[in-house]
């Protein structure tokens, strides 16, 4: 399978690009230090000892996923558009690689390269409770809250991150994505339309408040587009997570077009 | 490969980029020479399948290349140094060569790395291949691009303008390695410097407002500047109802060599015309024509 092959190659090349890149490290420490030192009164750092570590480790992973995914979509935001800033388009355009591969390569190894930093973190803040609470699950329920919250939430952003920013720029993406993080996660929908508490939130509410066992955050809060604010559960965990993923699709399947009609204006 | 145009048209909105071009090229190294403008680019896009014709055929090889089929199949046998190619900052020259041989299709690992050791000795990078490309000269730059172009042994090499911003020397060594690769395979060479074709190639096409105006050998470029090259020594501006081509101050006047037509001044003799000459007769029967 070329194609397979070829995708495989821009996604290993990527992935070495992204994480070679000073500012994506920056960004996730920076805002890792932030959020671990501003986490009020409910964040996890002050859960009484004999929490249970499942509960532990989705609050660490959903109070990351409060501003990590940011820093990432900015990061991620030129990952499309810069080949043709480069002077690279015109060349990629000759090889007998498909956009379709090139776009599936670029989200395979940019998604890959916010992964390994967010779950540098999360194993941090596992090892850092592990002094604190003596309890080696912690490092399970580590991989299973980033599982669950974080990596659904990061291929969504992704997607969205590589592909809008050929419909704008990519620093008006930036700056409405922003606006649209906080609109879409954490707005209280009891004040303002929004996008909180529903399913459709990258954030991970649903899966955090399933794992925690109580409300993370807004999941199921009565609010705009009730049916989207289900009794949050295993089932609706499921649901969440496997929404996020089929509308990334949409996005990565309008790629191609979109790069051929960018590269086309060179 | 062979290439074979006719009737080409590429347009840009209200732009005609390319208007109704024929062009044959047999084979072998292969000069595109135009000045800015002309069309060159555009031409060498349209082959390497990166910009569909808006009309005409052009066939390379035998494969259509307004087809994906025939695209892919020249595109699989192609490279291409694209005009201000840029390169990825972050990687080193070793690097960025498996990845574009990866997207070549060059799977077989050691090969490739063969290969790329091969090319970056032959454009003399060696010492530099584990350096990260955003510290490399322009030449070197140039160097890349030209090793990238040729992995995979392409059996058509398309190169646009990929002297221009060389130091002389530079540009020397440049068209010389792009002559000695010639062997066996098409190398179309666009550039806007009548020397790197002169000295590179025996056969080239000059462009003019999207249109071939002249197809044959070099040499005989300089015919179309005999009878209307002309040498005048004067003082003051120099004489109108021409071309200038060179003006020389010396101690006894400007000497002007100039294209015209007509004896542009009683004062003028007509002088045996270089290339640049034949070159400027060219373009200069294409405007008033
Ligand atoms: N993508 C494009 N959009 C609009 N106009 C273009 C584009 N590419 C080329 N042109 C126009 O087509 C003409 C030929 O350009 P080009 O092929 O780059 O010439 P050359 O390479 O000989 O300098 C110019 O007038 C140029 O402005
Ligand atoms: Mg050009």
């Amino acid at each position: 399978m070329t194609t397979a092959r070829q995708t495989w190659a821009v996604t290993r090349y990527e992935f070495r690009m992204q994480i070679r890149k000073r500012s994506l490290w920056i960004t996730t420490a920076v805002l890792a230090v932030v959020l671990t030192l501003t986490q009020g009164d409910r964040g996890p750092r002050h859960l009484p000892l004999g929490t249970p570590p499942r509960e532990v480790m989705a609050g660490w992973a959903l109070l990351m996923s409060i501003l990590l995914p940011i820093g990432f979509g900015m990061v991620l935001a030129d990952r499309l558009t810069r080949d043709r800033r480069l002077g690279l388009a015109s060349l990629l355009e000759s090889l007998p690689t498909g956009r379709g591969a090139l776009v599936a390569g670029k989200y395979l190894g940019g998604l890959a390269s916010t992964a390994v930093p967010a779950a540098l973190v999360l194993l941090t803040a596992a090892a850092a409770e592990t002094a604190h609470r003596h309890d080696p699950a912690l490092f399970a329920w580590a991989v299973v809250a980033f599982a669950l919250i974080t990596l659904p939430g990061l291929a969504f952003v992704t997607a969205f991150a590589l592909v809008c920013p050929l419909l704008t720029t990519a620093p008006l993406f930036r700056v409405l994505f922003v606006g649209y993080w906080f609109w879409g996660n954490m707005l209280n929908p009891d004040l303002f339309p929004s996008l909180t508490g529903t399913l459709l939130t990258p954030l991970g509410d649903y899966p955090a408040t399933w794992l925690m066992g109580e409300r993370a955050l807004y999941a199921g809060a009565d609010g705009w587009l009730e049916f989207l604010r289900p009794q949050p559960g295993g089932t609706t965990t499921v649901l969440a997570i496997a929404l996020l993923l089929l509308l990334s699709l949409p996005p990565l399947a309008l790629a191609p077009p979109l790069l051929r009609r960018r590269n086309l204006s060179a | 490969m062979d290439i074979q145009i006719t009737g080409l048209r590429r347009t840009f909105g209200k732009v005609t980029a390319l208007d109704g071009l024929d062009l044959a090229v047999p084979g072998g190294m292969y000069g595109l020479l135009g000045t800015n403008g002309a069309g060159k680019t555009t031409l060498m896009r349209v082959l390497a399948g990166v910009l569909p014709p808006t009309a005409g055929t052009v066939r390379v090889g035998g494969h259509d290349l307004t087809t994906r089929t025939g695209r892919l199949a020249v595109q699989r046998r192609l490279g291409y140094l694209p005009q201000d190619l840029g390169l990825y900052p972050d990687l080193s020259a070793q690097e960025f060569l498996d990845y574009v041989g990866l997207l070549k299709g060059l799977d077989d690992t050691a090969a490739r790395r063969r290969q790329i050791g091969e090319l970056l000795d032959m454009v003399g990078l060696t010492d530099a291949v584990g350096r990260k490309l955003r510290g490399f000269s322009g030449g070197m730059r140039r160097r890349v691009g030209i090793a990238q172009a040729l992995l995979g042994d392409p059996a058509l090499v398309v190169v646009d303008e990929p002297t221009a911003g060389l130091d002389p020397e530079e540009r020397i060594r440049f068209r010389t390695l792009l002559a000695s690769i010639a062997a066996g395979r098409t190398v179309l060479l666009s550039t806007h410097i009548v020397e790197d074709v002169a000295q590179t190639c025996r056969d080239t096409a000059v462009m003019a407002r999207g249109r071939v105006v002249f197809n044959g050998p070099v040499a005989d470029i300089v015919q179309r500047a005999e009878g209307i090259t002309w040498e005048l020594v004067g003082q003051g501006p120099p004489p109108a109802g021409g071309v200038v081509v060179s003006a020389v101050s010396r101690s006894d006047g400007t000497h002007y060599r100039l294209v015209s037509p007509t004896r542009p001044d009683p004062r003028a003799v007509p002088v045996q015309p270089s290339l640049e000459e034949g070159y400027v007769a060219l373009m200069h029967a294409g405007t008033s024509a």
